[in-house]
C-alpha cells in the first residue's frame, strides 16, 4: 500500500499540452477520483502513474519510491481498464492467476521458467502450485466468482467481467489500484450496485485507489476526495461536499451538480452582507467578494418558489420576482424554469402530494437565503 | 545510462536481430549484385568488413568500375533481346489474360450461368500446380507425340497445333495457369460496381452491349488495370515455364540469367540481368501499388446491394461454354500428367499402351529422400517465417515501424531467380560461406515467402487491442513476456493460415530450389525439373502427382482450420 504524490507533472504530445503542471498528494488508503470532461487529461494522468506514458517533466512517487525510471511492469499498480482488457484466450482462473505466474516466472531459474511458460500457453500442462491456486480462489470468492473459475471470460455478463478485472488487479496486492472509467460499460442498474461493491472492497482492503470518471455523480458518491480537471489542469481538489458547497470556479459549479450562474456587480456592503446587482435582480450574499465583477452561483434546490402575493421577510432572505416559463414534474421534485430579467433560473422544489404546482405564465416570488448565494 | 538500460529490453534485441537478418540475407545480397553489375567480377562486400586484404582487393575492383555491362544490355543482341523478349512475353500474356478473364469474370459475377460453382472450383487448379509442371503437362498434350497433336493430325491438320517449345507455348502455359490471379480481382470489380447505373443506362434506351461497353466496363476498369499490372509482374518473374519450354534461340531474362550463372559462371552478366529484372518487376509492382492506392474500386458502400443476376438463356449458355473451355485446359493438363504417371509407354497412340504403378514404386523407393527434403525444408522455412513474421507484424502494428513494413515487402518485387543469384554471389566465399547448404536454401525460401506470412499475421495483430497487452504489462509481464504469452496465442489463427500458404508455396518453388539446392538436399521440385531435363518423363509425372496431392491435402487442412476458426 502506498501514497501517491505527483509534483509539477507536465505532458506534451508534439505541440499539444495534455497535462500542465499537475500536483497531487493522495494519501495512503484514500479513494481518490479524477473527474473531468473527456479530453481533460484525467486518463493521461492515470497512464503516467501506471507507466504507460512518460511525463515530459515533473516527478511521480508511489510510496516513497520515485517511479519515473521504473518500467510499467515493475510499478505494482493494479489497473482496471475501461474495456476490462481480459485475456480472451484464458478462462477466469487463468486471467486472475496471470500476475502470480509472472511473479513466479521472474523468481525462477530457466528450467522452471519453461514450465511456467507451458502453463501460461497451454491448458494441458497447467499444473498450478497449491498456494497459487488457493490465492486465486480466495480472491475469486471475494468477488463472488468462485463458481465461474473455469468459464471463458466471453461467457460472462458485463458485471462479472468487471469483477474479474478487479480480482485480477487485486490479486497482485498492488501498491495502488487504478480504475479507468470502470463503470462506463455497465447499464444503469448494475452501475449502482457496482459502485457499492467497489467502495466496500476499497474500504475493506484499505487500498489506495485512483478512479477516473467523467460522471460527477459517480465521483461524488464514491470518492473521499475529488480532483476536478479541465483542459489538462487541475481546477480544484476537495471532498465532495467542499466541491459542492464551495466551487472555486463557475466551471466546477456547473460540472459538480446543476447551478444557476448569473453575472453581477458588487455594489457595496450592508449589515455584513455583500450587495450584488445584475440584470433584473438585487441580491445580498454572506460571501465576501474578492473583486467587483463576480459570478453569482445559486443551486436550484436552495431556491423556494412562493406566490406573487405572499409576504416575505426581506431581512433574512433574498426575494426575486419572476415568471414561470415551464414546470416539469419529476416525481419527488418539481423543476421550474423561471424568467428573471434576462436569465432563466432553474429551481427545484420538493413536491408533497396535493401541493400546488405553479402554472406556466404565472408571476412568482423566488426566495434564497443570504448564505446560499455564492460569489466567485 | 539508466535510460539506455531501460530502452534496451528484450523486444529491442529482437528488433535488432530482425533488421540484421534482413540486412544480411536480403539487402546485402541485392546491394552486392548491384555492385557486381558494375565491377563485372565477384565482390566480397561482407569479407571487406572483416578482412583488410579482401577490403583492398575490393577497392581495387572499385577502380575498375565500368558501365560495360550496362552498355551490353542496350547495344548488341544478347541481353537486349532477352529484355525485349521478356517484356514482350509479359505484355502478351497480360493482354490475353485480361481478354480471356473479362467474359469469365462477368459470367461469375453477374449471371446465373450453368455450372458456375464447378467453374469457380476448377479455377483453383492453376493456383495449386507449379508452373514447371504445367509447362511439362503442355508438352504431353501439345508436343510432337502429344495426344492433342494426334487428334489434330487425325482431323487433317499438319504438324503441331501449338508448338510448346516456342514463345507461343510459354504464352499459352502462362495464360492458362496465371489467369486466376486476374480473375478474382475482376470478379470483385464487377460485383461492386453499382448496378443502378446500368439500369439507368438501360432505362435511357441503351442496348445491353452498349451498356456493357460504356457503363459496366469503365466502372470495372480500375480492377482491370490493377490486375493487369499484377499479371505483368507475375509473368515477367516466372521461371518455371520458360526454363522448361523456351528453346535455345528464344532469349528470356530469367533463362539467360540462369544460364550465365549455372553454365558459365559469368558473375557480371548474371548481376546485370538480375538488376534489370528487379528494376522492371519493382517498377510494375510500384505502378500497381500507386494505382490501387488512389482508387477504392468505385462505388463500394457498407450497404449490401441486392444484385439482379442476368438469366438470359443464350448469353449464359455461351458464357458457360466458354468458361468451361478455359478451365478445362488446366484440368486436362493435370489429367495428362496423372495418366502419364501410370502409363507403361505413351506416345505413339492417343492413349498409353499399358498401365502400371511401377513409376510410383520407383519414386517411393529411390526418391523418397526428395519428398523428405521438401517437407523438411518447407518446415524449416515455415518455423523461421512464423517467428520473423510474428515479430515484424508486432513492430509494424504496435510501434508503427513503417521501415520494417517496407523492408518485409521487398521480396514481393524480387523475382526468385534474381534473389537466388544474389544469394549465391554473396555467400559463396568466406567469411560466411553458405552457398550449397540447406541453411541458405531455407533462408531463401523464408525471405521469398515472408510477405504472405506477414500479411496474414498482421491482420490478426490488428485485431488485438492495445489495452490487452497493456494489461499484461500492468500485471508485471515484460513486453517480451506479454508478446509470448498474450499476443502470440491470440495470433494463432493468422499464423496457421499463413503457415499453410508458406508451406505450399515453398514446396512449389522452382527458381530458388534449382539455383540453390545442393544435391543432398534436393527437394521434389528440383527432382522433377532434373527428370524433365533428363527426359525421364514417367518418374517426373509420378513425382508431380505426389507433389500436387501433397499440396491439395495441405490446402484441405487449411480449409478445415479456416472453417473451425469461423465457428
Amino acid at each position: 500500500m502506498g501514497s501517491v504524490k505527483i509534483k509539477n507533472m507536465t505532458k506534451t504530445f508534439g505541440d499539444f499540452t495534455a497535462l500542465h503542471d499537475i500536483n497531487l498528494d493522495i494519501e495512503e488508503g484514500e479513494f481518490f477520483a479524477l473527474l473531468g470532461p473527456s479530453g481533460c487529461g484525467k486518463t493521461t494522468t492515470m497512464r503516467c502513474i501506471a507507466g504507460f506514458e512518460n511525463p515530459t517533466s515533473g516527478s511521480i512517487y508511489i510510496g516513497n519510491r520515485e517511479v519515473e525510471k521504473i518500467p510499467a511492469n515493475r510499478r505494482n499498480c493494479g489497473m482496471v481498464f475501461q474495456s476490462y482488457a481480459l485475456f480472451p484466450h484464458m478462462n477466469v482462473f487463468e486471467n486472475v492467476a496471470y500476475s502470480l505466474n509472472i511473479k513466479q516466472l521472474n523468481a525462477s531459474n530457466p528450467i522452471k521458467q519453461m514450465g511456467i511458460y507451458a502453463r501460461l500457453l497451454t491448458k494441458r500442462f497447467g499444473k498450478y502450485p497449491d498456494d497459487l491456486k488457493k490465492k486465486v480462489m480466495e480472491i475469486l470468492e471475494y468477488v463472488e466468482l468462485e463458481n465461474h473459475a473455469e468459464r471463458l471470460t466471453s461467457e460472462l455478463s458485463g458485471g462479472q467481467q468487471q469483477r474479474v478485472a478487479l480480482a485480477r488487479a487485486l490479486v497482485m496486492e498492488p501498491a495502488v489500484l487504478l480504475m479507468d472509467e470502470p463503470l462506463s460499460n455497465l447499464d444503469q442498474k448494475l452501475r449502482h450496485s457496482m459502485r457499492n461493491t467497489i467502495r466496500t472492497i476499497q474500504q475493506d482492503l484499505g487500498i489506495t485507489t485512483i478512479f477516473v470518471t467523467h460522471d460527477q455523480e459517480e465521483a461524488m458518491s464514491m470518492a473521499d476526495r475529488v480532483a476536478v480537471m479541465d483542459k489538462g489542469q487541475i481546477v480544484q481538489i476537495g471532498t465532495p461536499t467542499e466541491l459542492y458547497s464551495n466551487p472555486s470556479t463557475p466551471f466546477i459549479a456547473n460540472f459538480v451538480g446543476t447551478s444557476n450562474i448569473l453575472k453581477g456587480t458588487v455594489e457595496g456592503e450592508e449589515n455584513g452582507f455583500t450587495v450584488v446587482k445584475g440584470e433584473g435582480f438585487l441580491l445580498r450574499s454572506s460571501t465576501k467578494a474578492k473583486k467587483k465583477e463576480v459570478d453569482v452561483i445559486i443551486r436550484p434546490e436552495h431556491v423556494k418558489v412562493e406566490a406573487a402575493d405572499s409576504v416575505i421577510d426581506h431581512a433574512t432572505t433574498n426575494v426575486i420576482e419572476g415568471t414561470v416559463i415551464m414546470s416539469t414534474y419529476l416525481g419527488s421534485i418539481v423543476r421550474y424554469d423561471v424568467q428573471v430579467g434576462s436569465y432563466q433560473l432553474v429551481v427545484d422544489t420538493t413536491y408533497s402530494s396535493g401541493a400546488n404546482i405553479f402554472e406556466e405564465g404565472k408571476k412568482v416570488k423566488l426566495t434564497v437565503d443570504h448564505e446560499r448565494v455564492l460569489l466567485i | 545510462m539508466n535510460r539506455i538500460k531501460n530502452s534496451f529490453n528484450g523486444l529491442t534485441v529482437v528488433k535488432v536481430l530482425i533488421y540484421a537478418f534482413f540486412g544480411l540475407f536480403m539487402l546485402l545480397p541485392l546491394l552486392s549484385v548491384f555492385v557486381v553489375s558494375f565491377t563485372g567480377e565477384p565482390t566480397n562486400l561482407l569479407g571487406s568488413l572483416t578482412d583488410p586484404a579482401i577490403f583492398n582487393s575490393t577497392l581495387e575492383k572499385f577502380k575498375n568500375i565500368s558501365l560495360d555491362n550496362y552498355k551490353r544490355i542496350f547495344s548488341g543482341k544478347g541481353y537486349f533481346s532477352a529484355l525485349k523478349n521478356s517484356l514482350a512475353l509479359a505484355f502478351t500474356v497480360t493482354i490475353i489474360i485480361i481478354l480471356v478473364c473479362i467474359p469469365l469474370a462477368y459470367g461469375i459475377a453477374r449471371t446465373k450461368m450453368p455450372f458456375k460453382k464447378t467453374i469457380s472450383a476448377l479455377c483453383m487448379i492453376p493456383l495449386i500446380v507449379p508452373t514447371f509442371i504445367s509447362a511439362y503437362a503442355f508438352i504431353i498434350m501439345f508436343g510432337r507425340a502429344g495426344w492433342v497433336t494426334q487428334i489434330y493430325n487425325a482431323l487433317g491438320g499438319e504438324g503441331m497445333l501449338l508448338n510448346p517449345y516456342s514463345m507461343a507455348g510459354v504464352v499459352a502455359v502462362q495464360v492458362f495457369f496465371f489467369f486466376p490471379y486476374a480473375l478474382w480481382p475482376l470478379v470483385a470489380a464487377f460485383k461492386v460496381s453499382d448496378i443502378s447505373l446500368e439500369e439507368a443506362s438501360q432505362n435511357l434506351g441503351a442496348k445491353n452491349w452498349f451498356t456493357f461497353i460504356f457503363v459496366t466496363f469503365p466502372l470495372a476498369l480500375p480492377g482491370v488495370i490493377s490486375s493487369a499490372l499484377l499479371i505483368f509482374t507475375v509473368s515477367f518473374s516466372d521461371f518455371g515455364s520458360p526454363i522448361v519450354l523456351a528453346p535455345k534461340e528464344l532469349n528470356l531474362l530469367v533463362v539467360e540469367a540462369y544460364r550465365e550463372i549455372s553454365g558459365f559462371f559469368n558473375w557480371g552478366g548474371a548481376a546485370i540481368l538480375t538488376v534489370v529484372m528487379v528494376i522492371v518487376a519493382a517498377f510494375f509492382f510500384y505502378l500497381q501499388h500507386l494505382y490501387t492506392k488512389g482508387k477504392n474500386y468505385g462505388s463500394v458502400s457498407g450497404k449490401p446491394k441486392q444484385q439482379k443476376l442476368i438469366e438470359n438463356k443464350l448469353l449464359t449458355r455461351v458464357l458457360s461454354g466458354y468458361s468451361l473451355f478455359v478451365v478445362l485446359i488446366p484440368l486436362l493438363a493435370m489429367l495428362s500428367v496423372a495418366l502419364q504417371s501410370v502409363a507403361t509407354t505413351w506416345g505413339k497412340d492417343l492413349l498409353p499402351s499399358g498401365y502400371t504403378l511401377n513409376h510410383y514404386k520407383t519414386i517411393f523407393s529411390t526418391s523418397m529422400g526428395n519428398i523428405q527434403n521438401s517437407i523438411m525444408l518447407a518446415t524449416g522455412a515455415l518455423v523461421l517465417s512464423v517467428i520473423i513474421a510474428t515479430f515484424v507484424s508486432y513492430f509494424v502494428v504496435r510501434q508503427n515501424s513503417a521501415k520494417l513494413d517496407f523492408i518485409a515487402s521487398i521480396p514481393l518485387v524480387v523475382p526468385g531467380i534474381a534473389f537466388g543469384i544474389a544469394l549465391i554471389q554473396t555467400f559463396n566465399t568466406m567469411p560466411l560461406q553458405l552457398t550449397g547448404t540447406a541453411v541458405l536454401l531455407i533462408i531463401a525460401y523464408t525471405i521469398r515467402r515472408l510477405p504472405y506470412m506477414v500479411r496474414s499475421t498482421m491482420g490478426s495483430m490488428r485485431a488485438i487491442k492495445q489495452d490487452i497487452e497493456e494489461a499484461a504489462v500492468n500485471l508485471g509481464a515484460t513486453p517480451l513476456t506479454a508478446a509470448i504469452t498474450i499476443v502470440g496465442p491470440l495470433m494463432l489463427p493468422g499464423i496457421a493460415a499463413g503457415s499453410v500458404l508458406v508451406f505450399i508455396t515453398v514446396i512449389k518453388e522452382a527458381s530458388v530450389s534449382i539455383l540453390l539446392a545442393p544435391p543432398e538436399w534436393a527437394p521434389m521440385s528440383l527432382a522433377i525439373f532434373q527428370n524433365i531435363l533428363r527426359a525421364e518423363y514417367y518418374s517426373a509425372a509420378a513425382m508431380s502427382v505426389v507433389l500436387v496431392v501433397l499440396v491439395l491435402v495441405l490446402q484441405g487442412i487449411a480449409n478445415i482450420i479456416g472453417k473451425k476458426q469461423r465457428l
